[in-house]
């Protein structure tokens, strides 16, 4: 017997005899017979089987676990669908294309952040809503890396998930239901996302290199009032303020600056396009016992601002397996090693290309230098003067060892090692001020933050399984040691003696150490999980963990967690087995308690913390929080239910799941009154959060006729997210932030009634009648800003050598409009705007403009900002992204060469008035539409 | 090879069952110290109470910083004039357009409350503890009490009706209740006391960077002032005039700001040798238009002729015929090899003018001039013309108004507790409201303590 494996065109050399039976399989295809017939070149089509699929093994973290035979709710990418997408961060490759993950991004600017949320909303704390992310069997914290002082240009600190590049991943699985995350106890509570590196598969040496280069340019900017209403406006409020001459410094409308120019500021300063590229290259292969990957990638993108910003990414992969020639023993290894290098402006020129005048002077002058105006404006292009430099490297090394010592017993360990290095410093040159000032470098500061978190995980266990008459019964013990230490060190300069040494800290005349803190954290677990199977048609999976962690105080160390989930596969039933239309059926459920630790560490000491600032030489020290012994763990219950069904071959597929999570003893960090000193004390609250959901997924083979093959992918969420109770909710500090019954994620707000007409001021609804406006009681009505629906729908065609995928991504949802302070000072507002009340009678949307001085439309104007005038309709569609494929026809056998072109964000559709909908925050660069086009070159 | 795979596998099982409790416990991170450890010895404790002056001088209310009242309160009255962009936070102080919601204004409140927070903490840790000597104890307890009243009086005069927080108790500061401002004076008068009783008259920081004995006086002295003690003012005021081993007025303008000043009772030093006051650094400004703030015409306009307050305390910046003024008192904008100067929070030119308000309310006309004209003469001035109460008085509004501009809000402070808000700031003012003699409670305040509630009133 000898066997063969085909190259990437599918042509494959083999030695046989005449009388031979070639065996053809390829996974999710028939598996055909051909007999040889002493031909010497034989054509074989192999014809999808779509049931197959089924057979798909699945990993489920400690184990893994067949399609099919799944009890738990797993939602899974591959790399055929990573590769389509031009996109540097993990999370980004999920977008749309998961029932019940709702992925935002938070800012265009490359590096930055983005939002998850597994089945919505768990912890009222906001910060513990992540999931753990695990990569190849080593848990990767996703905690910020950033320092608020140095990645100032992300809305929020550095996240360390960009260090993990979209390009080395094999598969990437969301768990999701109790009955796949209890076996995660403690850290379940808001999903897993494990993620699997590629790995070398035996054959040939295949080496692959793909290079692709693109552009970027921003989504969507607001509408802003151009130079003729602008100055309407300005005018107006003049008059309406019954000032009768211009001030000194209203230079927009004083003379001083030219009124007949007219700049977008927001195409000036955020409209220029940014370079994508990407480089990467693999060498695979291996013998039948032992197999290799080593891959390399590199990828820079520079940004929309002007100026010589750029985002590096590079890294290197490594992947080796190997069995001993009696199979018994197994060792994979794998290593991940990720350099990113970024260079970029240390602000956002968001507010300014707002707020700026649109009459406000060029950026530069005639000679090319910046045109300050006789210092009648800060220049916003002196602003990218300030810097954020960042470097941050990243190892993820794992070692899995196993031993078979039976046939039915295994001994396993995963060996783990994270290490995490990153460097940022903001600089403020004085080169950001006038010249005129003559400020020299002894005023230029700098931050620097230098974060390191290094971990270690062991995980010995045992894995037992047996398959008789009774059925198939697999058992696996395992325990968990786990180490993280993580080291901060933030420091200051300031007074350089020139501009050109300002990263360098000795060159700075004061040094300040800002923070220095090493934080250890410990985490022990015992879990196992029981499975047993009966005849294919029935399944239990039970699983269970008991957990301790560092992050609580004595004595409250310890919790224990667990699952039960079964499966019926009923279309193996008899009655069934040989439908015609139902090739597929299973119920599923499962239901199981897990936990949530994401609550800092320490937090339950009484400490003083050194601060690191001076006073009479002295270095102070400060009460590090008000401290609370006593919290406990957090417990999430999960329940699931969920129909899967194939009909036709599975040729359509579908899966409705409907799920009830609720998460009680909430620990969180409560907020209290700043008369307590601070801001909140960490304590468990007696509240219960639900997220109920329904989530559907439909696969289709549409047409599939020769050359021509048609596939659909559709998933679509509602989800539902309530806070059940909360005992003394209406006298606790959450009173204004939650209501009973309603979305964690809602919007107190004023009700607006209109604009007055004789006073030309907001009216809002006097909810407690008391005659006046007045927070809180006035500020009652409740806006949900969850999305009431969301997902996508992906698309595969192919005709002969082309190949074309896309996805639309869609959601229903409302957020809040940009808010631009009270109209008719010197800052630009949106275009609506214009529309405003003059004088007495007129019956106008937007109220009197005021230079600022009037008081009352000032206060309005601030309701107005927090109230449901302010709410939109943000729903959209998509096109989220589109890969073209052509498959250049060689006659080289082990030769492929594709040319891709690949599109994100290209077209959205929605009414939401201010920017980009997909943003949940705003005054950020919107996310980039990016289109690029690229080569892969296998042989 | 089997074997050594058997016994390995044994270990790791092994491994994995011995379960310790002890594996999930961890030391203290390096920067921590347990709070009972802090109050063992003196030097951990001492670092406590530093780093209240320190958060005092770099947020919240006598910060130099914008947020700081020097610069709040000036744009807030008619002592300087907001430039630059409409959102900026000058512009709502100078447009008196504040807003319940802003964060200025939340982050002047919990920065005060946060420090409060920690000089009780030193307090309570200093209350049960015997570890340290009791000469340690008093001038620990002594510095902290005065710090706790320092700030509750700028609340107060700021916000109205507020909390006064003794102890460090969440549950019940979480939902303290407002308290009239006769009883805050109360308070502060008595926590003032026994801090004064408790501290040396001798400094215990060469630079003047710490509460003594006098410190708590002058403070004192202001404290009855505002609450038309002023008897007691006057008598406050007399033991820092007459402490003329320690103090005394600084003939030269130039001088009285800097390090050694002779004039000053209490300054914030720097936090590292070379740094200089954060109010240089935001007035001073060298070239035309300002980029921030610059002096208002009002003020500027106001000075008499020959006042040397003006040509030294003021600088002028021209260009073609347009002129601005920045407030001079402060020369240094940014480091110098050794710090020259310090923020001066409390100073003697004060307590002349205290006094000098105290005697002419109290009737002693010629106490009253005395006291003016010391500071009248320094400036180049004559003696004052004024010869009634009312006229006296008149002119050492006058007096304060020049001699104390842009110092932590005096203008505002004064104006405020003589009622005469609105008729010197309507007319030059153009949001100026009746109102806004107090600044809004924050908004989230509101809703994290019902009790705090109403708003003040206007917002």
């Amino acid at each position: 017997m000898t066997a063969a494996i085909s190259d990437y065109n599918g042509h494959f050399s083999i030695q046989a005899s005449a009388q031979d039976t070639l065996v053809v399989s390829y996974l999710g295809f028939k598996t055909v017979y051909v007999p040889v017939n002493s031909r010497t070149k034989i054509d074989i089509v192999l014809h999808y089987d779509t049931t197959t699929l089924q057979e798909v093994r699945i990993n489920a973290g400690y184990y893994t676990v067949k399609e099919s035979e799944r009890t738990g709710s797993i939602a899974r990418i591959t790399s055929k669908d990573i590769e389509t997408q031009p996109v540097t961060n993990v999370l980004a490759t999920m977008q749309g294309r998961m029932a019940g993950v709702n992925i935002i991004q938070t800012t265009g600017v490359p590096g930055g952040g983005f939002d998850i949320k597994i089945r919505g909303q768990n912890s009222l704390r906001t910060t513990a809503n992540n999931p753990l992310y695990i990569i190849d069997g080593v848990p990767f914290a996703s905690d910020p890396i950033g320092y608020s002082q140095t990645s100032t240009i992300y809305p929020s600190s550095t996240s360390p998930l960009n260090s993990i590049n979209p390009e080395t991943i094999e598969s990437i699985e969301v768990l999701k239901d109790a009955d796949a995350t209890s076996i995660y106890g403690s850290r379940g509570a808001n999903g897993v996302v494990l993620i699997t590196t590629k790995k070398g598969k035996s054959g040939r040496t295949k080496f692959t290199v793909s290079s692709s280069t693109g552009a970027g340019k921003a989504t969507k900017f607001m509408k802003l009032m151009d130079t003729e209403q602008y100055l309407a406006m300005r005018k107006q409020a003049f008059i309406n303020d019954g000032i009768p001459q211009y001030g000194t410094s209203d230079y927009d409308i004083n003379g001083t600056w030219n009124q007949n120019r007219n700049t977008d500021w927001q195409r000036e300063l955020m409209g220029g396009t940014s370079q994508l590229n990407d480089l990467q290259g693999s060498v695979s292969g291996g013998s039948e016992k032992t197999q290799f990957l080593i891959g390399g990638n590199y990828h820079q993108e520079s940004t929309v601002y002007s100026g010589d910003f750029k985002y590096k990414k590079g890294g290197l992969q490594f992947s080796l397996n190997h069995a001993s020639k009696d199979d018994r023993f197994h060792i994979n290894f794998s290593g991940v090693y990720n350099i990113q290098n970024s260079s970029l402006p240390a602000n956002e020129l968001t507010y300014a290309a707002q707020t700026l005048a649109p009459n406000a002077p060029s950026l530069y002058n005639s000679d090319g230098s910046l045109n300050w105006e006789n210092q009648t404006w800060q220049n916003p292009l002196a602003m990218l003067n300030a810097q954020f430099k960042a470097k941050t490297k990243d190892l993820v090394a794992n070692a899995v060892l196993s031993y078979k010592l039976m046939p039915e017993l295994t001994v396993k360990s995963n060996f783990g090692y994270t290490d995490l290095r990153t460097n940022e410093t903001r600089t403020t040159p004085s080169t950001i001020y006038d010249p005129i000032y003559n400020i020299s470098s002894s005023r230029s500061s700098m931050f620097s933050n230098i974060t390191g978190r290094s971990s270690w995980i062991v995980e010995p266990q045992l894995n037992w399984d047996k398959e008789a008459n009774f059925g198939k019964l697999g058992l696996l013990i395992g325990a968990t040691f786990q180490n993280q230490n993580s080291s901060a060190l933030y420091q200051s300069g300031t007074g350089f003696s020139s501009n050109s040494l300002i990263y360098n800290l000795a060159a700075a005349k004061t040094v300040s150490v800002l923070g220095d803190d090493e934080t250890v954290y410990r985490y022990q677990a015992f879990f196992a999980r029981l499975n047993y199977s009966y005849q294919q048609r029935y399944i239990i999976n039970l699983t269970a963990r008991r957990d301790g962690s560092s992050r609580f105080g004595p004595g409250r160390q310890f919790a224990s967690f667990g699952a039960a989930g079964f499966a019926w596969l009923f279309s193996n039933e008899k009655f069934l087995k040989n439908s015609t239309w139902l090739s597929f059926g299973k119920i599923r459920g499962s239901y199981g308690t897990t936990g949530n630790d994401q609550i800092g560490d320490y937090q339950y000491l009484n400490t003083y913390t050194t601060t690191g600032i001076n006073y009479n030489g002295t270095v102070g020290m400060q009460p590090s929080r008000l401290f609370n012994p006593d919290f406990s763990w957090e417990i999430n219950k999960k329940m699931e239910l969920a129909l899967e069904t194939g009909f036709f071959n599975d040729r359509i597929f579908t899966t409705v799941s409907w799920y009830s999570n609720r998460s009680s003893n909430q620990l969180v960090g409560i907020p209290l009154s700043g008369v307590t000193g601070f801001a909140s004390i960490q304590a468990n609250l007696n509240a219960e959060v639900e997220n109920s959901g329904l989530e559907l997924t439909l696969r289709s083979l549409n047409l599939k006729i020769k050359n021509v093959q048609w596939q659909t992918n559709f998933n679509l969420s509602f989800a539902k997210n309530r806070l059940v109770s909360f005992p003394g909710l209406e006298s606790s500090t959450y009173s204004q932030r939650y209501r009973i019954g309603q979305p964690l994620n809602i919007a107190l707000v004023y009700q607006l009634k209109g604009v007055n007409q004789q006073t030309g001021i907001y009216e809002f609804e006097d909810l407690n009648g008391d005659g006046k406006i007045s927070y809180p009681l006035d500020r009652q009505k409740t806006v949900n800003l969850n999305p009431k629906y969301y997902g996508g729908l992906q698309n595969q065609l192919s005709y002969k050598n082309w190949n074309l995928d896309f996805l639309f991504q869609f959601a229903k949802q409302q957020n809040r409009l940009v808010p631009m302070g009270a109209a008719g000072s010197m800052s630009n507002q949106p275009a609506r705007t214009a529309d405003a009340w003059l004088q007495a009678g007129d019956i106008k949307p937007y109220q009197v403009y005021t230079t600022g001085v009037n008081n009352v439309a000032v206060n309005a104007d601030s309701y107005f900002s927090e109230s449901d005038a302010l709410i939109s309709d943000s729903s959209f569609i998509r096109l989220k992204n589109i890969s073209l494929t052509y498959q250049l026809p060689l006659k080289f056998t082990e030769t492929s060469c594709k040319i891709v072109f690949q599109g994100q964000n290209l077209l959205t559709f929605t009414k939401f008035k201010d920017g980009d909908p997909e943003f949940s925050s705003y005054g950020f660069l919107p996310p980039l539409k990016v289109i690029t086009a690229g080569i892969l070159l296998t042989f | 090879m089997r074997l050594l795979n058997k016994q390995l596998s044994i270990l790791i099982v092994f491994l994995a069952f011995y379960a310790c409790d002890s594996f999930v416990e961890t030391n203290l991170p390096k920067s921590q110290l347990s709070s009972s450890s802090v109050f063992e010895n003196y030097e951990t404790a001492n670092a406590a109470l530093m780093n209240i002056y320190a958060k005092l001088r770099d947020t919240g209310i006598l910060t130099g910083t914008g947020n700081g009242l020097s610069n709040a309160l000036g744009n807030y009255t008619d002592e300087l004039t907001a430039y630059g962009t409409p959102t900026s936070t000058n512009m709502a102080f100078y447009n008196n357009a504040l807003l319940p919601g802003s964060t200025v204004i939340s982050s002047l409140w919990n920065a005060s409350y946060n420090q409060i927070y920690a000089a009780n903490a030193l307090i309570e840790g200093l209350d049960k503890n015997t570890w340290l000597t009791s000469d340690n104890k008093k001038q620990l307890l002594g510095e902290a009490l005065f710090l706790r009243a320092v700030v509750h009086f700028y609340l107060t005069n700021l916000f109205g009706d507020v909390p006064y927080i003794t102890a460090t108790d969440y549950k019940q500061n979480s939902t303290a209740t407002k308290i009239g401002r006769k009883v805050i004076y109360g308070s502060i008068i008595a926590d003032l006391e026994t801090a004064s009783a408790l501290l040396p008259v001798s400094y215990s920081s060469n630079a003047r960077g710490r509460a003594n004995k006098l410190v708590c006086r002058a403070l004192l002295s202001r404290v009855y002032l505002y609450n038309k003690s002023y008897a007691e003012a006057a008598n406050e005021a007399s033991a820092l005039i007459n402490s003329t081993n320690l103090y005394g007025l600084e003939s030269d303008l130039n001088n009285v700001f800097l390090i050694n000043s002779k004039e000053t009772i209490w300054q914030f030093e720097s936090a590292s040798a070379g740094q200089n006051t954060k109010e240089g650094s935001i007035f001073i400004f060298t070239a035309g238009p300002p980029a921030s703030v610059a002096v208002n015409t009002v003020l500027a306009s106001s000075f008499a002729a020959g006042d040397q307050r003006k040509s030294k305390w003021l600088k002028a910046i021209t260009k073609g015929t347009d002129i601005w003024y920045h407030p001079y008192k402060y020369k240094e904008q940014s480091n110098t090899s050794a710090s020259k100067e310090y923020s001066v929070v409390l100073r003697l030119a004060e307590q002349y003018l205290i006094r000098a308000e105290a005697r002419a309310a109290q009737g002693d006309l010629i106490g009253a001039k005395e006291d003016l004209n010391k500071i009248r003469l320094r400036s180049g001035l004559q003696n004052t013309q004024a010869a009634s109460k009312e006229q006296l008085l008149a002119a050492v509004q006058s007096e304060r108004r020049w001699e104390l501009f842009t110092e932590y809000g005096h203008r505002f402070f004064d104006l405020k507790r003589l009622d005469q808000l609105d008729a010197a700031l309507s007319s030059v003012k153009a949001g100026w409201n009746t109102e806004d003699s107090l600044f809004p409670i924050p908004q989230s305040e509101l809703g994290n303590n019902p009790k705090l509630l109403p708003q003040n009133p206007g917002y």
